[in-house]
C-alpha cells in the first residue's frame, strides 16, 4: 500500500475528533532546529466542513481490538485498514510542517494488542521526532486509556498537549456502547496527569530549566446525541472535569452515525445545533463565570433551542436588569446578553473618560439587539418593549421555524376574501425567510428521530 | 488647504508628520506615487529627512507609549488611502489628551485607528498559517502571497524563529517584494520587473502537495460540509495561493 493511500484512510479514521487546537503552549524554537509552538494557535486551513486544519490529525493504525459501538474503526466494521511506521509519520511530520501546511502532530491511534504496547508505539513516535528530528513544532498525543502511568508520564514530557476522550458521558452509556472500556481505565490518567501538569508549574517557577510536562494542558471530548443523557448532566460533567482535573478544553461532538447498531440512534443529520449550544454554555462557564446550575436546572435540563443560553438565562432572571452600563462591574456586565468580554472591556476602559450614551454602545461592537433589553444607559432604558419575558421573547426569538414543511398556498388574484389573504400573506412571509443553519431539521435538534 | 506627499517610507511619513503637526492648514498626508492633485489643495512634497523621522519617532515612544508607535506603523503598512492622514489626526490627539485617549474607544479616530490596526494584525496572524512553501531544492523554500497589507515586516519574526535551519523566500507578488532568509540573516528586498518574473516562474508542484490535497480530502466529514462557514474563515481572495482548495 502506498503512502498516499495510507494517509486517505488514516487521516479518514481520524477525523471524528475534533480537537483542532494547536494553542497554549510555550514551547521555544530553537536557532538550527525546526519549529516553534505559537501561544495562540494557528490554523493553516479549513476543511469544507468549516473546521480548521491546525495539525496533521492521524492514526498510527486503525486495526482496533474494541468494539465501541459509534466508531467507525470498531474491530466488527468491514473497512481499509492500515498501519504506518513511525517513519512514515515523522516523514510526513516535518515535511509538511516545513511546508507550512501544519502546526505539527495529532497522533492517536486503535488499540491493537493491548494498550500498553499501543501507547509504546506513539511514545516512539514523539520521541524521535524530538529527539532524533530537533522537532519543537506542536504535538497533541492521545493517552490510551489503561495504559500505564510510566508510559504516560514519559509521553508527557515530550508533547504538547495530551488528551483522553471520555466520549460517552455516563457510566451506563459506557457500558451499553463501548463494553470493552471503563470509566475507571479513562479518569485515572486524566487524574494522574491533571496533577502532574500543576505540579511541573510549580517546578518551573522555581527552577527556569524544569523540563516541561503537556505543557498545553489536557483536553477529552464527549459525543453528543449517541445516548439519552441531558445537557445539564453533559455541563455538569464538563464544569467538574474543569475545575477537578484541571482540563484546558472539552469538546463536543455531534454524533455522525457511522454505524448501524441496535443501540444507536438513527440519525438523518449531525444534531449540530445542540451541539452549538454547548459550546456556548461551555463558553459561559470558562470565560464568563457561569455554573452550570445557573444555566440549566432538573425541570429545565436541556438548552433552549431557540435562544442562546445566555439570554434564555437573563430571562429567567428578569429581576437583575437592566443594568446600568455606567455603574454595573465587569462581572455583571458579562452577564448581559449581547455583551462579549471584549466589549465589556471596551465599556470597563471608555468609562473611565467619560460617561457612555447610547450612541457609543452602537460603536463599542455591542449587539443592541439583545442587549437593548437588559440595560440602561444613563438611566434610560432604550429597549423597544418592556421588560416582560414574553415580549423580549418575542423579539428575539427568530421569526422562522424550523421545520421547513409549512403549507403555503398561490395567492390568486380574482378569488379573495380578506381572511384568506390575511393568513396566506402571513404563512408566505414565514417560509420566505429560510433557516441558514446547515440542513438542521427538527431531528438535527433533539437529536431523536 | 495643503496635501503633504512623502516617498513612500515610513521615515518619509514621520517626516511629513513634523511638518504637518503645527501646520493649520494641513489637511491630508497621501503618497507622491499614487497621488491625485485636486481643485481645492495644493500639494507639497516633504523629502525624508532622518533626523527628523528619528525625533518623531522617539518622542511617540517617550511621552507615550509602545502600543500607540505600533499602532502608527500598523496604519503605515496597511496601506489604506487615508491611513497616513489618519496617523495625523490620532497624534494630534494624543499628544492633545496624552496616551490615555486610546481608551477613549467610542471616539471616531480612536476607533478607526484600531479597526485597521485589527485588520493589519488579523492578517499578520492569518498570514502565520495561509503561506505555502515550495521545495525548490533541498532546505530550499519559496512561497508566493498576496495580502491586503503590506505585512511581510511583520512576519519576519515568526518565520523565522519557526525554520531557522531553511532557506526561504516568501514573495508579496502586489508589491515585489520579498522577504529572503539565508539561515543567517532575514531581510526585504526590494524586486526588480527581472527578479519579479523570475522568481514566479519557479516549478510549481511538489510531491508533498498531492500527499496534503488527499489529507485535506479525506479530513472533511461529509455529513456536515458548510461551505459558507468555510470561506469565513478563509476569504475566497486567498484561494489562488493555497494549494489544496
Amino acid at each position: 500500500m502506498d503512502l498516499n493511500e495510507k494517509l486517505k484512510i488514516l487521516s479518514d479514521a481520524a477525523k471524528y475528533d475534533v480537537s483542532c487546537s494547536s494553542s497554549g503552549s510555550t514551547r521555544k524554537g530553537q536557532k538550527g532546529n525546526l519549529g516553534a509552538a505559537a501561544t495562540s494557535g494557528i490554523c493553516h486551513s479549513f476543511t469544507p466542513d468549516g473546521r480548521c486544519i491546525s495539525l496533521l490529525k492521524i492514526l498510527l493504525t486503525n486495526y482496533c481490538i474494541y468494539d465501541c459501538a459509534y466508531c467507525i474503526n470498531r474491530r466488527s466494521n468491514d473497512v481499509q485498514r492500515a498501519s504506518f511506521t513511525p517513519q512514515e509519520i515523522i516523514n510526513l511530520t516535518i515535511n509538511f510542517y516545513r511546508r507550512n501546511y501544519i502546526e505539527g502532530l495529532f497522533l492517536s491511534s486503535a488499540i491493537i494488542k493491548n494498550s500498553n504496547h499501543t501507547m509504546e508505539m506513539l511514545l516512539q513516535v514523539a520521541k524521535k521526532l524530538r529527539l532524533e528530528e530537533g522537532f519543537n513544532g506542536y504535538i497533541h498525543m492521545k493517552a490510551i486509556p489503561g495504559a500505564s502511568e510510566e508510559l504516560i508520564h514519559e509521553a508527557g514530557l515530550y508533547v504538547d498537549r495530551m488528551s483522553v476522550n471520555i466520549e460517552l458521558p455516563s457510566e451506563n452509556s459506557l457500558k451499553l456502547l463501548a463494553p470493552d472500556k471503563d470509566k475507571n481505565a479513562i479518569l485515572a490518567p486524566m487524574r494522574s496527569i491533571g496533577s502532574q501538569i500543576i505540579s511541573a508549574k510549580e517546578a518551573r517557577k522555581t527552577f527556569k530549566k524544569a523540563p516541561l510536562f503537556v505543557p498545553g494542558g489536557q483536553s477529552t471530548q464527549l459525543i453528543i446525541g449517541a445516548t439519552p443523557e441531558t445537557d445539564l448532566k453533559i455541563l455538569n460533567l464538563s464544569e467538574n472535569l474543569y475545575n477537578k482535573y484541571n482540563l484546558k478544553r472539552v469538546y463536543y461532538s455531534a454524533y455522525t452515525p457511522v454505524n448501524t447498531d441496535s443501540n444507536l440512534p438513527e440519525l438523518k443529520t449531525p444534531p449540530t445545533l445542540r451541539e452549538h449550544r454547548l459550546y456556548q454554555g461551555d463558553w459561559l462557564l470558562r470565560f464568563y463565570g457561569f455554573k452550570a446550575h445557573e444555566l440549566l436546572s432538573e425541570e429545565k435540563p436541556q438548552f433552549d433551542i431557540h435562544l442562546d443560553p445566555k439570554c434564555n438565562w437573563a430571562l429567567n432572571n428578569l429581576h437583575l436588569f437592566p443594568v446600568e452600563i455606567n455603574k454595573a462591574p465587569y462581572e455583571m456586565l458579562l452577564r448581559v446578553p449581547g455583551i462579549g468580554i471584549r466589549s465589556a472591556k471596551k465599556i470597563v476602559i471608555s468609562r473611565r473618560i467619560a460617561p457612555l450614551n447610547y450612541d457609543d454602545l452602537k460603536k463599542l461592537g455591542i449587539v443592541l439587539k439583545r442587549a437593548q433589553f437588559f440595560i440602561t444607559c444613563n438611566t434610560k432604558y432604550y429597549g423597544s418593549t418592556d421588560i416582560d419575558d414574553i415580549q423580549i421573547r418575542r423579539k428575539l426569538v427568530p421569526q422562522f421555524e424550523f421545520e421547513e414543511n409549512i403549507p403555503y398556498e398561490q395567492l390568486s388574484l380574482f378569488t379573495l376574501s380578506s381572511t384568506t389573504h390575511n393568513t396566506s400573506l402571513l404563512l408566505n412571509s414565514t417560509s420566505a425567510v429560510k433557516p441558514l443553519l446547515l440542513q438542521d431539521s427538527l431531528s438535527a435538534l433533539t437529536g431523536e428521530l | 488647504m495643503i496635501d503633504y506627499l512623502y516617498d513612500g517610507s515610513f521615515d518619509g511619513l514621520l517626516t511629513c508628520i513634523f511638518y504637518a503637526y503645527n501646520d493649520k492648514e494641513a489637511s491630508s498626508i497621501f503618497r507622491e506615487d499614487t497621488y491625485h492633485s485636486n481643485l481645492f489643495t495644493t500639494s507639497k512634497v516633504i523629502s525624508t529627512e532622518e533626523d527628523k523621522a528619528t525625533r518623531v519617532y522617539t518622542s511617540i515612544q517617550k511621552n507615550l507609549s509602545h502600543s500607540t508607535l505600533s499602532n502608527v506603523y500598523y496604519l503605515y503598512l496597511s496601506e489604506y488611502n487615508d491611513a497616513e492622514t489618519l496617523i495625523l489626526h490620532y497624534l494630534r490627539l494624543c499628544f492633545k489628551y496624552t496616551d490615555k485617549i486610546n481608551l477613549a474607544k467610542s471616539n471616531d479616530v480612536i476607533r478607526k485607528v484600531d479597526l485597521y490596526a485589527k485588520r493589519v494584525g488579523h492578517e499578520v496572524h492569518r498570514f502565520t498559517g495561509f503561506v505555502r512553501f515550495k521545495e525548490l531544492a533541498p532546505l530550499m523554500f519559496y512561497a508566493q502571497i498576496e495580502p491586503d497589507h503590506f505585512i511581510l515586516p511583520l512576519l519576519i519574526k515568526h518565520f523565522v524563529n519557526r525554520f531557522s535551519n531553511q532557506s526561504f523566500i516568501i514573495h508579496d507578488l502586489k508589491r515585489h517584494v520579498a522577504l529572503i532568509y539565508n539561515k543567517k540573516d532575514a531581510f526585504l528586498q526590494n524586486l526588480s520587473e527581472e527578479e519579479h518574473l523570475k522568481l514566479m516562474k519557479a516549478p510549481q508542484s511538489d510531491p508533498f502537495l498531492d500527499l496534503f490535497r488527499t489529507y485535506y480530502k479525506a479530513a472533511t466529514i461529509e455529513e456536515r460540509i458548510n461551505i459558507r462557514r468555510r470561506n469565513a474563515f478563509i476569504p475566497k481572495r486567498y484561494f489562488k495561493h493555497l494549494g489544496e482548495l
